[in-house]
């Protein structure tokens, strides 16, 4: 499954490789969807696709780093029987998590999303449904 | 001026079919009906004299918010009788002002209680696909028609005629939008993101109806359509029918009894309003190879304007020209940026229209009519004749301002707020430049605060607006941004005076409010 963790750096720990040193321990690839970094620290906005057990234990290890470890529990939902594939969400995507495919249709691609709700107002059948759990 | 349909009058053609032939082919089963996106290639690989010979229909479709359509209901009469003076469908108000219980909802009226998420476009919706509606009218009562009050619930079953009857549907053409405000709107277009952000279109391009005979060789008054999943006909031209700017319009009308939700669908656009997005497609029949010429037309050959939308003109400046290949391809460049687009009708649902209707006509459940009139080929579109001017800033704009410095003195400015009663201090550079503002309460908190300079308080993000808009976009402004002035800049961003609700109010006073 695949599951999203927002990293907060601090200035400090910003300069450290951090992110390399737990990929290289894991071993585990995570997908970064944004990265937000300046001189008062940063954030990143991971995606890792892994068994349960092994997104914990990168978890930990990011906390054990001195790094805050923020779980994203939200999910979007694109509902087929009601969107007619107008595509108004489409430019309003900065991740492109919502894309058209080659017959036109509208998808939707979750583990792209960074639930930033722009989508959400924009569907005119009111398609797009974000949920928090 | 009114084409002769058939195209009498137009130079000769080489092949020449009659919508009587062609209807006689359906009949027999070897009807040849291809859609217009197949329709380009055809014509490009044969040319149009063999691909008149060889087609004898060619289907368009479109899908997308018409907000010019609406529907005629009659309720039957009621017991004692009414004459229904106001009528609401779910909350959403009708118009009544004809006979005692007809009524014309219209798809961009907004419910009274839901305001923005239901509208006329759904009460539409929810009448085709039987759902039960709520219906409230009032009187002031008549001998012939005492009551003056009625509740009741009906279904599409329960009443009279229920006929979708659009004034203006089918451009066959649109702008594509676009913003360069350095904030979001929210538009008729869309939503469009600040500083060009993205582009929104609508219109299915090569798959558009009238783009598929501009001409108005084949389609007039009493065409045959596909409206809203069932056969409509088109009965005038649509109001602002523009066929000289590729801009034509239809009117069209069709029993939404027998209608499918699938086809005409309630939307709500953002921040907007409601609407009615409405599947239809014209089959365009064959008759000549100019026609067939027509209907070969591309994606690449339809030009549109990629117009600014952040102008609160009529006149909106045009960035450049986008063919719709372009803005089907899903990005569009601005200024060298690569801009993400949407289109705002489904090419998909109008590709599946155009499939629809190819497949009535090879069942012979469709078949062509003759229209009995053209449509003009060269009626224009005339603005709004105004008789009062439309005021801009520069009327009625405070011009002595005063102004501070970012280096002058806490103490100073809440001086200058003491001895006169306003909220707004411009703070400008040596030469004149606005660089932020404070107001009273900044002041308040920073003598609270103990801070020394205005620099450290001025917020410099600043709402502005210039001396050539109009006063009606800057009084939207304010109220969008719940602020009671701007500061009124030029080209170079000097300060030229300062435009407050109370210079607002002078205007409202004059105008008899
Ligand atoms: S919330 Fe919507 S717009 Fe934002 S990233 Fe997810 S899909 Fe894209
Ligand atoms: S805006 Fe809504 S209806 Fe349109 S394509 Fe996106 S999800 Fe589908």
């Amino acid at each position: 499954m695949t599951r999203k963790v927002l990293l907060r750096y601090s200035t400090q720990k910003a300069t450290e490789p951090i992110l390399a040193s737990v990929i290289k321990k894991t071993e585990i690839l995570p997908n970064i969807l944004y990265a937000e970094l300046s001189t008062k620290g940063g954030e990143i906005l991971l995606s890792i696709d892994a068994p349960d057990k092994e997104v914990d234990k990168t978890i930990a290890l990011f906390k054990r780093k001195g790094v805050e470890v923020q779980e994203i529990k939200r999910a979007i939902e694109l509902d087929r029987d009601s969107c007619f594939d107008c595509g108004a969400c489409l430019s309003l995507c900065p991740t492109g998590a919502l894309y058209m495919t080659d017959d036109k249709s509208v998808e939707l691609d979750e583990d792209k999303c960074i639930y930033c709700e722009l989508c959400v107002p924009s569907c005119p059948v009111r398609a797009l449904k974000l949920s928090r759990f | 001026m009114v084409p002769e349909i058939g195209g009498i009058g137009l130079t000769k053609t080489k092949v020449n079919k009659s919508v009587a032939e062609i209807n006689d082919r359906i009949r027999r089963g070897d009807a040849v009906v291809v859609t217009a996106e197949e329709m380009v290639e055809i014509v490009r690989e044969r040319g149009e004299v063999a691909a008149a010979k060889e087609v004898d229909i060619v289907t368009t479709g479109t899908f997308g918010a018409m907000c010019s359509s609406g529907a005629w209901l009659n309720f039957g009469h009621a017991d004692p009788p009414i004459k229904m003076q106001r009528v609401w469908l779910n909350d959403v108000e009708a118009y009544a002002g004809v006979a005692a219980v007809d009524a014309y909802i219209g798809a961009t009226q907004l419910s009274e209680t839901h305001g923005f998420e239901y509208g006329g476009g759904h009460v539409i919706e929810d009448l085709i696909r039987g759902k039960k509606i709520d219906v409230r009218a009032i009187a002031y009562g008549t001998d012939c028609y005492p009551r003056k009050e009625l509740e009741t619930t009906i279904t599409k079953d329960d009443i009279n005629q229920a006929v979708l009857c659009n004034p203006r549907n089918a451009y066959q053409r649109y702008v594509a939008a676009t913003n360069s405000r350095d904030e979001t709107i929210y538009t008729y277009m869309g939503t469009l993101l600040p500083n060009y952000g993205n582009v929104t279109y609508s219109g299915s391009g090569s798959l558009s109806p009238l783009h598929n005979d501009p001409n108005y060789e084949t389609i007039g008054i009493g065409t045959r359509i596909f409206l809203g999943g069932a056969q409509g006909y088109i009965f005038w031209e649509g109001t602002q029918h523009a066929p000289t700017k590729t801009m034509g319009t239809i009117m069209t009308i069709g029993n939404l009894k027998e209608m499918d939700a699938r086809y005409i669908r309630g939307v709500t656009i953002e921040n907007y309003g409601t609407s009615l997005y409405v599947g239809l497609g014209i089959p365009i029949p064959i008759i000549n190879e100019r026609v067939a010429k027509t209907t070969g037309v591309s994606d690449d050959e339809i030009k549109t304007d990629l117009t600014d939308y952040g102008a609160p003109r009529r006149g909106r400046p045009i960035l450049r020209e986008v063919t719709y290949s372009e803005l089907k391809s899903g990005k569009v460049e601005i200024n060298g940026n690569e801009v993400l687009v949407s289109p705002l009708s489904s090419l998909k649902w109008a590709r599946e229209i155009s499939g629809v209707l190819k497949k009535w006509i090879e069942e012979k459940r469709f078949f062509l009519s003759q229209p009995v009139e053209g449509l003009s080929t060269d009626q224009v579109f005339k603005p709004m004749k105004q008789i009062t001017a439309v005021p801009f800033v520069r009327n009625l704009m405070t011009r002595e301002v005063v102004t501070a410095k970012p280096s002058d003195s806490i103490a100073s400015a809440a001086k200058i707020f003491a001895k006169r009663n306003f909220d707004h201090l411009p703070i400008v550079d040596a030469k004149g430049r606005l660089v932020g503002i404070a107001t009273s309460w900044d002041i308040a908190v920073a003598v609270g605060t103990g801070k020394k300079k205005l620099s450290e308080v001025l917020t410099s993000k600043v709402i502005t607006a210039t001396e050539d808009e109009p006063v009606d976009a800057v009084a939207r402004k304010l109220e969008k941004h719940k602020i009671s002035g701007v500061p009124v800049i030029n080209a170079r961003g000097e300060l030229r005076g300062i435009l407050t609700n109370q210079d607002l109010s002078k205007l409202l006073g004059g105008r008899g409010r």
